[in-house]
């Protein structure tokens, strides 16, 4: 294929696929409430088959074409549905179809092939060599922790220690499924509600309804002594859009990022039922380089339902159960051979 | 042409090769369930628990010796559930179904609900993404 076919098919790609980057519509306004200050508020949904990075192989293709959309969707709703058992491990790890999951069935509607819009390759920068030396030093020291019994498989198919509470993910322990920092879709529970009141905004997050208080009344972050799970979030207007700055986070919440998360979202009701997110994750400590990210929400008729994680957390005891079983009888074999 | 189809190659690949998000359930049934001992049961509905962060589907299951044991079946999230259209009313107690499993570490009666089938042969977990219709 000559260069000038090349342009030509380039052209012929990017033409439609810009004019539906642009959600906005010009002749719409956003409803106001009484502050002057546009409404937000309602029920909001991220899920999404659009990948967070870029698949590598698409370099910096960051659209898609309608026939590459039907094309990478019918694969991946496919792939979604196939059944997943190869034995082993594999069959009770991650052996379930679509059904389990509620990750939607559509690309974001800017047709991008990744949600990072920054950098230009649609992929997170490089962790600096610093916090790679950090989590590394984890890596190991979970690794020689496990060669002693007391632990499982974690979700990343690595062993991990599980013969306490304590020592289990996040996730399991029903703290922090780490999807608000940012707001990045999972494998359900997408759906987050926006509420506006004198001086603060709220946004209740479906999983694990967590509830992120954004001041927007100018006053100050904590002092830096202070830490929190999901960060400490300050907002004010810039003109329709309200920008949401956060800090003084704990580094727990979401691999990679560490306690010096500086988190900019910009949030826009751009039509009836889009509602752009915007983030930039700066952290200089953990990343070569910042890095944004964009999904343009859809609102939902759908209810926010209550995902009360620690209702009947039935599984993180039988983890633990499991495990201390585990070491109980390798000690009796240990006193065995004594 | 050639290169067209070796762009939707790459399109049909990527898809394969990474989903959007990570399709793990809140904790990890690997360290759950046992690899090593698939289990197979035959029951009736006893008793549905629409609880977080995962529903339990309880049953009775005769055992060869005549004894009647209740198992617990692990499903996925209720909200998840709930919207792809199983509701309380979807598994009556008195329902005959078939679990195709593994067995708990713990040592209780409890297999994860991979595969559930009903006695006329429908997958209870075999939904389908039907992109036309978004859920």
């Amino acid at each position: 294929m000559t260069r000038r076919w090349l342009s030509t098919l380039v052209f012929l790609a990017s033409a439609p696929v810009f004019a539906q980057n642009a959600p906005r519509d010009n002749s719409w306004t956003a409803p106001r409430l009484p502050d002057g200050h546009p409404d937000l508020q309602g029920i909001w949904t991220n899920k999404t088959i659009t990948p967070l990075e870029r698949p590598a192989a698409l370099g910096n293709k960051a659209f898609f074409t309608e026939e590459e959309v039907r094309a990478f969707t019918k694969t991946a709703l496919d792939r979604g549905n196939k059944d997943q058992r190869g034995g082993g491990v594999r069959d009770v790890l991650n052996a379930y179809n679509a059904f389990w999951w509620d990750s939607g069935t559509k690309v974001l509607p800017n047709m991008r092939t990744s949600i990072v819009v920054d950098p230009p390759d649609g992929r997170i920068p490089p962790l600096t060599p610093q916090r790679q030396a950090q989590l590394q030093e984890e890596a190991l020291a979970v690794k020689v922790r496990c060669q002693r019994p007391g632990c499982a498989i974690a979700n990343s198919g690595q062993l991990s220690p599980a013969d306490k509470p304590e020592e289990l993910d996040l996730m399991t322990r029903c703290i922090s499924f780490g999807t608000v920092v940012p707001m990045l879709p999972s494998a359900y529970n997408n759906d987050y509600q926006i509420v506006q009141g004198p001086g603060v905004v709220a946004i209740d997050t479906e999983m694990v309804h967590e509830v992120r208080r954004i001041p927007t009344d100018g006053s100050a972050h904590l002092p830096a002594n202070v830490r929190e799970w999901i960060g400490d979030p300050r907002g004010h207007w810039e003109g329709d859009t309200l920008v949401v700055d956060s800090t003084n986070f704990t580094g727990k919440t979401r691999r990679g990022m560490d306690q010096n998360l500086h988190l900019i979202e910009r949030f826009t009701r751009v039509g009836p039922d889009t509602l752009l997110y915007q983030f930039t994750v700066d952290d200089p400590t953990a990343y070569t380089k910042s890095w944004s990210g964009e999904i343009p929400m859809s609102k939902t008729d759908g209810l926010l339902y209550e995902y009360a994680c620690h209702e009947g957390n039935i599984g993180m005891r039988d983890i633990i159960v499991a495990a201390q079983a585990d070491e109980k009888k390798a000690a009796e074999q240990a006193a065995g051979k004594k | 042409m050639i290169a067209m189809k070796r762009v939707a190659f790459a399109i049909a690949c990527v898809g394969l090769a990474m989903g959007a998000a990570p399709a793990w359930a809140h904790h990890s049934f690997a360290a759950e369930f046992d690899a090593n001992k698939p289990i197979k049961l035959h029951g009736v509905v006893t008793k549905m628990d629409w609880i977080n962060p995962h529903s339990w589907i309880h049953i009775d299951v005769k055992g060869d010796d005549g004894k009647v044991v209740n198992w617990m079946i692990e499903c996925g999230s209720p909200n998840t559930m709930f919207r792809h259209g199983l509701t309380k009313d979807s598994l009556p107690v008195g329902t005959e179904i078939n679990v195709d499993g593994y067995l708990a570490k713990d040592g209780e009666n409890k297999a994860n609900g991979r595969d559930v089938t009903l006695a006329d042969g429908r997958k209870l977990f075999l939904g389908s993404s039907n992109p036309d219709a978004d859920k």
